[in-house]
C-alpha cells in the first residue's frame, strides 16, 4: 500500500497537474461552465413541463390552453438547445485570456466561425410528401444544441489559435504612405477576424465537395458519436471514475481535471435525454452528468456522505467527532474537502481502499438500476451538483420517487463498504489520542 | 488586510473564509477575506494583498504565482490539514507571514 502511494505521489501527479494546466483543456473545461446557469435555468421550466403526476397535463391543458407544454419549454429551448453557442463562445473567451489577447474579439469571431460551419437550411418533409424539401433561411436549432457541441469546442480552438497566431506574430498589412496612421491600424485589427473566416469559409466550401456535406456530420460520425458511444457504457464510466478517485487520491481535484475531457461527452449524454423526454421517446443515455454528480458522488468525490454520517453517529476518538461536525454540513450538498483533507484520505493507505472502491460500487448499482428499469434514468434535467442526496435523485429523474429510492440504496452500499475501514481508523485515533492524553 | 482565497468552485474554500474571519476578529484583525473559483480569479487579483490556493487546484499554482509575481502579490498553497479541519487561525496566520514577507 505504501508503494501504491508512492506510484501516486510519483507517477500520478505529474501528469495530472500537466493535463489539468494544458490550457486548450483548462479553457475547454471554464469556457462551458458558461453553459451551466443557462440550462440549470432552463430544466426548472423543463420539471414543470414533465411533473409525474396522471392527471397533470389534462389539468394544465384545461387551465392554459392545449399547446401550454409548447408555450412553457420555450425557455428550454432558449438554453438548451443554444449550448453549443455559449460554449463556442466561452471556450475562445477562456483560451484568448491565457494568450492575452482580446476576449471578446476572440468570442465574437469563434461564434462566426461557428456559424460559418453550419448550413443555413434544413430539410423538411410534408406529410403525405415523398422527398424532403429544402428551407433556406434558417439555422437548424438542434446544431446550436448539444449535436453542435464538439463543432462549437473544436471551432473555438482552432479559431481563437488562428487569432492569437496572427496578433502575436504581429502580421501588418503594409499601407501605402499617406495612409493616417490610426486607419491603417483599424485595417490591421481586423485581419485575424478576417483569416479565421477565411479558413473556415474554404473548410465548408472543401468539405461541401464531399459526402459528408458539412463540418457537422464530419465532427459528429468520426468523433461526437464515438466518443458519446465509448463514455455512455459501464466500463467507460468505471474508468472516468476510477481516474477522479486516483486524482483525489492524490489530493487533487479529480472531477474538475477529468471534466475537462469528460464533460463535453456527458453533456451531450444529459441533453440526448432532455430531448427524448420532450419528443416522449425511450431516453438513450445511462450515463450522463447527473449519473455521476448526483447517484455516485453523494457527499462529494468518494461517495462520503456514508462515512460522514458515520463519524458523527458512531466516533469514538475525538477526531473523528469533530470531523463528522465538521464535514456533514457540506457533506448535505456534496462538498467533501474536509473528510479528504481532513481525515485525510489523501496519502492514506487505509481510507483510500473505500474511497476509490464505493464510488465504483456505485457505478455498477446505479447502471444496473437503471438498465433493469428499477429506477428512472435521469432525464435531462441539469440540476446543481450541490443538490442534496434524495432530493437530487428525485428531481434529477423528473420528480420520480424510485430516483431517491435508488440513493438509498447507493447509500447503503457505501456504508457498507466505508464501515470496517471507519472503524479501524476511528480505533487508530482513539488508542493515539489515548497514549497522548497519557 | 484582504485575504483571496481560490478553488476549484470557490465554494470549499468559502468555508474557511468564515472560520478565517473568526479567527481575525478574535485577534482583533480588520481583514476582509473572501473565496472565488479558479476562472474567477484573475478578476479579484487587484483588489488583494494575498492569494491562497487551495491544495484540490494546486496544479494552477505556477500559473497564479507567475501572474502573482506580476502584480507584487504573493500566492502559495493552503496547508492540506489546516485546509480539510478549516483550521482559521492557522490559515490566517499562513496568510499574514506571506503578506510580511
Amino acid at each position: 500500500m505504501a508503494k501504491f502511494t508512492q506510484m501516486l505521489e510519483e507517477k500520478v501527479m505529474p501528469v495530472a497537474g500537466k493535463i489539468a494546466g494544458q490550457k486548450h483543456l483548462q479553457a475547454l473545461r471554464d469556457g462551458l461552465i458558461l453553459t451551466m446557469p443557462l440550462i440549470i435555468v432552463g430544466s426548472i421550466f423543463l420539471i414543470l413541463g414533465f411533473i409525474p403526476i396522471d392527471s397533470y397535463p389534462q389539468f394544465m391543458a384545461d387551465t392554459f390552453g392545449a399547446d401550454w407544454l409548447t408555450k412553457l419549454l420555450y425557455p428550454v429551448n432558449a438554453t438548451f438547445d443554444i449550448m453549443a453557442l455559449i460554449a463556442g463562445f466561452g471556450i475562445a473567451y477562456r483560451l484568448a485570456e491565457h494568450y492575452k489577447v482580446d476576449p471578446l474579439n476572440a468570442g465574437a469571431v469563434s461564434v462566426a466561425a461557428f456559424i460559418l460551419s453550419t448550413p443555413y437550411f434544413t430539410l423538411f418533409t410534408p406529410e403525405g410528401a415523398d422527398a424532403a424539401i429544402h428551407v433556406g433561411g434558417v439555422l437548424p436549432m438542434a446544431f446550436l444544441g448539444s449535436k453542435g457541441l464538439f463543432v462549437a469546442i473544436i471551432i473555438a480552438l482552432f479559431s481563437t489559435e488562428i487569432y492569437r497566431w496572427v496578433i502575436q506574430k504581429n502580421i501588418v498589412i503594409k499601407m501605402p504612405d499617406g495612409v493616417p496612421p490610426s486607419v491603417s491600424k483599424s485595417f490591421v485589427a481586423l485581419f485575424p477576424a478576417f483569416l479565421v473566416i477565411l479558413v473556415v469559409w474554404v473548410i465548408r466550401l472543401l468539405i461541401e465537395k464531399t459526402s459528408f456535406e458539412t463540418l457537422h456530420n464530419v465532427v459528429g460520425k468520426l468523433l461526437q458519436e464515438p466518443l458519446g458511444a465509448l463514455g455512455g457504457t459501464l466500463v467507460g464510466g468505471l474508468i472516468a471514475v476510477l481516474l477522479i478517485q486516483l486524482l483525489w487520491s492524490t489530493g487533487l481535484h479529480g472531477a474538475s481535471i477529468v471534466g475537462g475531457v469528460m464533460g463535453p461527452i456527458w453533456l451531450a449524454a444529459t441533453d440526448a435525454n432532455r430531448l427524448a423526454l420532450q419528443a416522449g421517446k425511450e431516453m438513450p443515455e445511462v450515463i450522463t452528468q447527473q449519473f455521476i454528480d448526483i447517484f455516485i458522488y453523494m457527499g462529494g468525490s468518494g461517495a462520503t456522505f456514508a462515512f460522514a454520517i458515520m463519524m458523527l453517529l458512531f466516533a469514538r476518538s475525538q477526531h473523528a467527532k469533530q470531523l463528522g461536525r465538521l464535514s456533514i454540513g457540506p457533506g448535505i450538498f456534496n462538498i467533501n474537502e474536509p473528510i479528504t483533507f481532513g481525515a485525510p484520505v489523501v496519502m492514506n493507505p487505509l481510507l483510500l481502499i473505500p474511497f476509490i472502491l464505493a464510488p465504483l460500487a456505485l457505478v455498477v448499482t446505479t447502471y444496473i438500476g437503471m438498465t433493469t428499469g428499477f429506477a428512472p434514468k435521469t432525464s435531462g434535467i441539469a440540476i446543481p451538483w450541490t443538490t442534496p442526496p434524495i432530493i437530487g435523485g428525485y428531481l434529477a429523474t423528473g420528480g420520480n420517487w424510485r430516483g431517491a429510492a435508488m440513493q438509498l440504496i447507493n447509500l447503503a452500499v457505501t456504508f457498507a463498504i466505508y464501515y470496517p475501514f471507519f472503524k479501524m481508523w476511528d480505533k487508530q485515533n482513539f488508542e493515539s489520542e489515548k497514549s497522548a492524553a497519557n | 488586510m484582504n485575504i483571496l482565497l481560490c478553488c476549484a468552485a470557490g465554494m470549499s474554500t468559502s468555508l474557511l473564509v468564515t472560520k478565517m474571519e473568526a479567527a481575525a476578529k478574535l485577534e482583533g484583525i480588520e481583514a476582509k477575506i473572501w473565496a472565488v473559483s479558479a476562472n474567477e480569479v484573475k478578476n479579484h487579483l487587484d483588489d488583494a494583498d494575498v492569494l491562497l490556493v487551495g491544495p484540490q487546484v494546486r496544479y494552477l499554482l505556477p500559473q497564479l504565482k507567475k501572474t502573482g509575481e506580476e502584480k507584487g502579490i504573493p500566492v502559495d498553497a493552503i496547508n492540506p490539514v489546516h485546509y480539510g479541519m478549516c483550521n482559521g487561525a492557522e490559515v490566517l496566520k499562513f496568510a499574514k507571514n506571506l503578506i510580511g514577507s
